[in-house]
């Protein structure tokens, strides 16, 4: 009886409790993204999707289902698009190959077109190996079979255009009026240029600027305002543009003193370079490693101011990095990739860290950016 | 097993490639090839030494990335995975084209020619991860570069792992 009165009382009040601090019935909807801000990072799990993280808050945003190794995404600010190639298999790791050109939407990241292209393309991640011309219309993909071509993809008409041969050149890196340059293995650029339509209709070299042998330069370049900046194996900075038809270089200049080069100083990683021009800044990971140590992670990051060529700045890393990216914007974000398997994000006028993000897949690799105003 | 054509093609390929590595000196070697790239299928390695001599001896454990024939090796090694330094693991496919580094043995201090293949056909092995960049170059000279998916020729572009295996004695 008294057991009985009890267990009454307790309902009356989980009844009273219900009724007043009750949360009411929900539907599940779903999430849409707005405007992609300058502190999104797209980091791409190496084995996997691409994250979509806001380094400012460390806040995940979304996901871009890209299958593994679709080297890079190119978005459209104005056409609100995301550009990915990616190669497909009917049975996952076997089975009949198709590649595509993926479109994604800015609202969802969800797919919105597939545009079907030669099944050609390089795996690994490489951002230059996707890039788009400066009539915003004409997509180039970069091939490797180990042949090395590249695809034309009208993105406007929604097509596939063209396969340019492009032996022992490599990498895409718009130029004025429709043309691309690449780096080739005898020392040079090549220059393609494209008609209207996206076929092309000339090609030249420009004179020799490294020696493969001796100090190549990385297939990693880097846009400024003024065209591409390129490193060697030994820091040695080469700025190149195209002024009318000619190929211009700058006189290169080195990232390493007699000192540092001596103590084994190189740059190197994976895309271990970025620039941050409101401010005309070179941010390079370096490691002590000497010789052969370009794919090695870096332990500090050296700021440069481009156009004075001096250092300002070394930040010590909180763990060896291999990627890094600097967000557009005001106040610049420079986040890396730790061997840790974080993300690093450190405020660039402070060099402090302002905070570590992880769980963002297997092992974060390549990092890109959203174009927004101010960011390329 | 009758032999193809694509086999034999492919055999007599791989010899002539060899012999021209096992004559000319690496430079020399690697600007014949040009961009064109070593066939080197997996087939047993030529002699090293001559035929009344025994072979040098290895020293490390093929399981670890310090191993000398892992010097510009970019990947996950197959020893980690079912298989050896020179055979892919059971059920994977090997890919007939490589890139090449050039790697001293601490045995007997000599430079050899080291064919990495890719093993392709299964999902990416996740054990053992190794990347070194001994004389490594950047893609646009793919003969020498190791950040390539070389699963070319295959079936399958899958990625599995890597195997070492010697072509032969760099004589100059």
């Amino acid at each position: 009886m008294r057991r009985s009165t009890h267990v009454l009382a307790g309902l009356l009040a989980t009844a009273t409790m219900q009724s007043i601090f009750a949360i009411e019935p929900e539907q599940v909807t779903l999430e849409t993204l707005g405007q992609p801000q300058a502190s999104w990072v797209v980091s791409h799990d190496v084995f996997g999707p691409r994250y979509v993280l806001d380094v400012a808050s460390g806040e995940m945003v979304g996901m871009i289902s890209t299958p593994a190794f679709t080297p890079a995404l190119v978005d459209d600010p104005e056409r609100q698009e995301i550009y990915a190639a990616e190669s497909y298999f009917s049975r996952g790791t076997r089975g009949e190959r198709n590649d595509v050109l993926t479109v994604y939407d800015y609202e969802n990241f969800a797919v919105i077109d597939e545009i079907d292209i030669p099944d050609k393309i390089a795996a690994l991640s490489f951002p230059q190996y996707l890039a788009m011309m400066d009539d915003g219309r004409h997509l180039a993909v970069f091939n490797l079979t180990p042949a090395m071509s590249v695809s034309i993809v009208d993105v406007e008409q929604r097509k596939f255009v063209s396969e340019i041969s492009t032996p022992a050149c490599s990498m895409i890196m718009p130029a004025p009026d429709r043309r691309f340059l690449q780096i080739c293995a005898d020392g040079k650029l090549q220059l393609i240029e494209l008609d209207a339509n996206g076929t092309e209709v000339k090609r030249s070299r420009s004179a020799v600027f490294f020696d493969l042998e001796e100090d190549p330069v990385f297939a990693k370049p880097i846009a400024t305002p003024d065209g591409w900046l390129m490193l060697s194996y030994q820091g040695k900075v080469h700025e190149a543009a195209v002024n009318g038809d000619e190929i211009e270089f700058s006189t290169p200049w080195s990232l390493i003193d007699d000192d540092d080069f001596a103590a084994g100083w190189r740059p190197g990683g994976g895309q271990f370079k970025a620039y941050y021009a409101p401010m005309d800044l070179l941010f390079v990971l370096m490691n002590p490693g000497g010789e052969f140590s370009h794919d090695d992670p870096g332990t500090q990051v050296w700021i440069y101011n481009r156009s004075s060529q001096r250092r300002i700045a070394r930040i010590e890393l909180e763990a060896p990095g291999t990627n890094l990216h600097v967000s557009a914007g005001e106040d610049p974000l420079l986040t890396i990739t730790g061997s840790d398997a974080q993300l690093h994000v450190y405020d660039v006028k402070t060099n402090t860290l302002l905070r570590s993000i992880g769980s963002v897949g297997v092992a974060p690799g390549l990092l890109q950016g959203f174009t927004v105003e101010g960011a390329r | 097993m009758t032999q193809t054509l694509f086999e034999w093609i492919d055999s007599k390929a791989s010899a002539s490639s060899r012999a021209i590595a096992r004559r000319s000196s690496r430079r020399g070697f690697l600007g014949r090839l040009g961009s064109t790239i070593v066939g080197a299928s997996l087939l047993p390695v030529l002699p090293v030494a001559r035929a009344d001599q025994q072979p040098p001896e290895e020293m490390g454990d093929p399981q670890s990335c310090d191993y000398w024939r892992y010097c510009a090796l970019g990947g996950t090694l197959c020893t980690c995975c079912g298989g050896s330094v020179s055979t892919c693991p059971p059920g994977s496919e090997i890919s007939p084209i490589s890139w090449v580094g050039t790697c001293r043995n601490p045995v007997d201090d000599k430079d050899y020619l080291i064919s990495y293949n890719d093993c392709c056909g299964k999902s990416t092995c996740s054990r053992c991860f190794c990347h070194r960049a001994e004389r490594d170059k950047p893609v646009y000279f793919p003969s020498k570069a190791n950040d390539i998916l070389w699963c070319f020729g295959t079936e399958s572009r899958s990625y599995h792992c890597t195997v070492a295996a010697v072509i032969g004695e760099v004589t100059s």
